[in-house]
This record gives structure tokens, sequence and C-alpha cells, in this order.
């Protein structure tokens, strides 16, 4: 009789007794919690597209991100940007790594590469609060600028590309709102996402207390470390997306 | 069944008997200095060099090609390299890649949704856009 019931077992998946997919409960339900976090964002990014189709004019990326810290009024476009798109890849590659070391139950491995994604996530949350600071300064505000008809044209102009047909065919009255729901947008999107790298950083000190506590030596594995890292790749994973919708498009 | 788990074992209830899970590059390993591991730090690189290099074209492009080329197919290009890094973080740094075929197409498939979500909200913005500026057709 054992050997019958040991015998279903192996030929069908889904009979119980196993993990049809190979993945325990923690990791798959990460991997669900992701896919909803993939489709709020997902959201978000094409309420942004829907309101760019729906308007004449748009902020060019090129002028509104030309600023680079200390570098004064030099024209720098993108460059800023390009750093902290480095900074992200570079700790989801610490990570991995600390994934990797977690697999061959490494500790002094996984604590080494969690400290590195650790500074990787302080210094791009750094640059955002930069970033950030420089447009509020530039013009004001952050949400809820831009709201005034009368706004004097010197203060949007600098985010147009002023010599294209559609600024030149455009009124005031178009300029401002898409400025307006350009910057709404804006920091809603990045807010969003600079609100799940705060977190994260927060969940990799929480896993790196543990790994120093020798938790996961005890459980025998070092899965928390995978489950946290999997939050961390979709992460950079979105701003891969946000880069690419922002400031490129 | 009963000898993979011990119900006074609070530990194995938290996550189970991992060592009968997982395969391949997510099972447990023993020496991190061994050719095998090695090979995935080597893969792990050589991705993070892929991505590199998709950005800064991506940031050239941007830079000095922006009105050198028409929008439709910049945009288009934008677009194709965005997916491209967004398949090898998943599948390589998330470990989609390595998981069974069956998880994959799990993880994979709600996410077509977007092919429609993205076709009806944009052709949408667009139509009001039309409507807008052409008053309906009303004069």
């Amino acid at each position: 009789m054992a050997n019958a019931t040991a015998t279903t077992v192996e030929t069908k998946p889904w009979g119980g007794g196993r993990s049809p997919f190979n993945v325990s409960y923690g990791k798959m339900m990460m991997w669900f919690f992701l896919l909803s976090d993939a489709f709020t964002f997902g959201a978000f990014l094409i309420s942004y597209g829907t309101k760019r189709f729906f308007s004449d004019v748009w902020p060019d990326p090129n002028h509104v991100f030309h600023a680079f810290p200390f570098m004064g009024h030099a024209d720098l476009p993108l460059l800023f940007v390009s750093l902290m798109t480095f900074i992200l890849i570079m700790s989801s590659v610490t990570m991995v790594l600390a994934v990797h070391a977690g697999h061959y139950g490494d500790r002094n491995g996984v604590i080494k590469w969690m400290l590195w994604t650790i500074v990787g996530g302080i210094c791009f949350l750094a640059c955002q609060a930069w970033e950030w600071t420089h447009l509020a300064h530039l013009t004001g505000g952050l949400w809820g600028t831009f709201t005034d008809v009368n706004t004097p044209a010197a203060m949007y102009e600098g985010f147009y590309n002023t010599s294209s047909e559609a600024y030149m065919a455009a009124d005031a009255a178009s300029i401002t709102q898409a400025t307006h729901s350009f910057y709404n947008f804006f920091f809603t999107i990045t807010g969003f996402h600079g609100f799940h790298v705060l977190s994260g950083v927060a969940f990799l000190i929480l896993i790196l207390i543990n790994t120093v506590n020798g938790t996961y030596d005890n459980r025998g594995h070092y899965e928390m470390v995978e489950k946290v890292g999997l939050y961390w790749h979709f992460v950079d994973l979105v701003w891969v997306f946000v880069f690419t919708c922002f400031y490129l498009l | 069944m009963s000898h993979n788990h011990n119900d006074n074992d609070p530990q194995a209830l938290y996550e189970g008997d991992q060592s009968k899970l997982y395969s391949g590059v997510m099972s447990h390993h023993d020496d991190i200095k061994s050719s095998e591991s090695k090979k995935q730090i080597g893969r792990i690189w050589k991705v993070f060099w892929i991505l590199l290099v998709v950005t800064v074209v991506e940031v050239v492009m941007g830079m000095f090609f922006s009105s050198a080329m028409p929008r439709g197919v910049l945009n288009t290009l934008f677009l194709l390299l965005t997916l491209f890094k967004a398949g090898y973080i998943v599948a390589v740094f998330m470990h989609l890649g390595d998981e069974f075929k069956g998880f994959i197409i799990t993880v994979l498939i709600p996410l077509t949704l977007f092919v429609w979500f993205i076709l009806a909200f944009l052709a949408d913005g667009g139509f009001w856009l039309k409507m807008n500026n052409t008053f309906g057709g009303v004069n």
C-alpha cells in the first residue's frame, strides 16, 4: 500500500503531497503580490500615457531633466537620471549576488552584498530627493502647481522645445494644463516608486539583522533573502519602465 | 508522507522542508568557490553589462537622436529596448527563468492583459484629443 501511494504522488503533480511548481508558499505569494503591484504601476503609467495622448503639447524630458548637482546651470540632459538608473541596476546586481550567496549558505557573503544593496538604495533615494527639491525650487512647488492660466511663460517655457510647431500653435491654457498634468503624474509615479524603494531598504535592513543573528543558518535556508530580493528586483524593473516613460519617450 | 513534516518543529512548519522543494540553481549548495558557483556569478555580471550597455544606448539615443529620427521609430526602439532589459531582469535576476515552466506561464499570462490595457487607453486618449480639437465635428 505504501508503495502504491508513493507512485501516485510521483506521477501526479497536482495530486497533493508536493509542490507542483517546486516553489514554497511564501515565494509564490511574493510573485503574486508583485504581479498585483505591476498592475498598480501599469495603471499609473497608462493613465499618464492617456493624459499625454490627450494633450496637444507635452514637456520635453531633455529640457526638464538637464541639471546635475553642483554643476550650476550647465545643460546636461538625462545625465543625472542615467546615474540614478546605474545606481539601481548596480544595487540589483549586489542583491542577486546576496541571493546567490544565500543559496550556498555563505552568511558573510550575504551580509556583504546586502550591505552594498542597502547603500545603493539609500544613494538612489538621495538622488531622488535632490531631483524633487531641484524641480520644486525651480517652479515653486510639486503637486498642484501650474493651475493658473496667467502663469508667466518664463516659469514653464524652459520645459518645452519652444521651436516645435506644436508648442507655437498651443495657447497658454493648454500649455499650463499640460505642465500641471506632467508635474502631478511625475511626482505621483516617481513618489510611489520611491516609497517602494524606501520600504525595500527597510525590508533589506530587517533581513540583514536576521542574517547577522544567524536566523537563516538555524532555519537551514536563506529563502527570505530570495523573497526580499524578488521585491528589490521588481523595484528596479519598475524603474526601467518609469525611466522609459518619463525620461525617454 | 509524514516523515517530511514534523509538527513539533516550528521551523519546519514555517517554511516546510526546502530540501525537497528546489532543484538546479536554486537548490542548496555548499561550496561558494566551486566552478558551478563561479559560472552563476559570471552569468549575473554578464547581465549587468548587458543592462548597462542598453541603458547607455538609450540615453545616447535620447540625447542626440531625438530630433534626427522620426519620433515613432525612436519610441518603438525605446520600448523594445525596455522590454529587452525587463526580460533579463525577470529571467536572470528574479530567477524566473530557473523556475518550472508551469510557474513561468502562470506568472506571465496575466501580464498579457497589458496589451489590451495599453492599446485601449492610448487610443481613447488620442480620440479625446481629436474630439477636443475638432469640437466633435460641430463646426
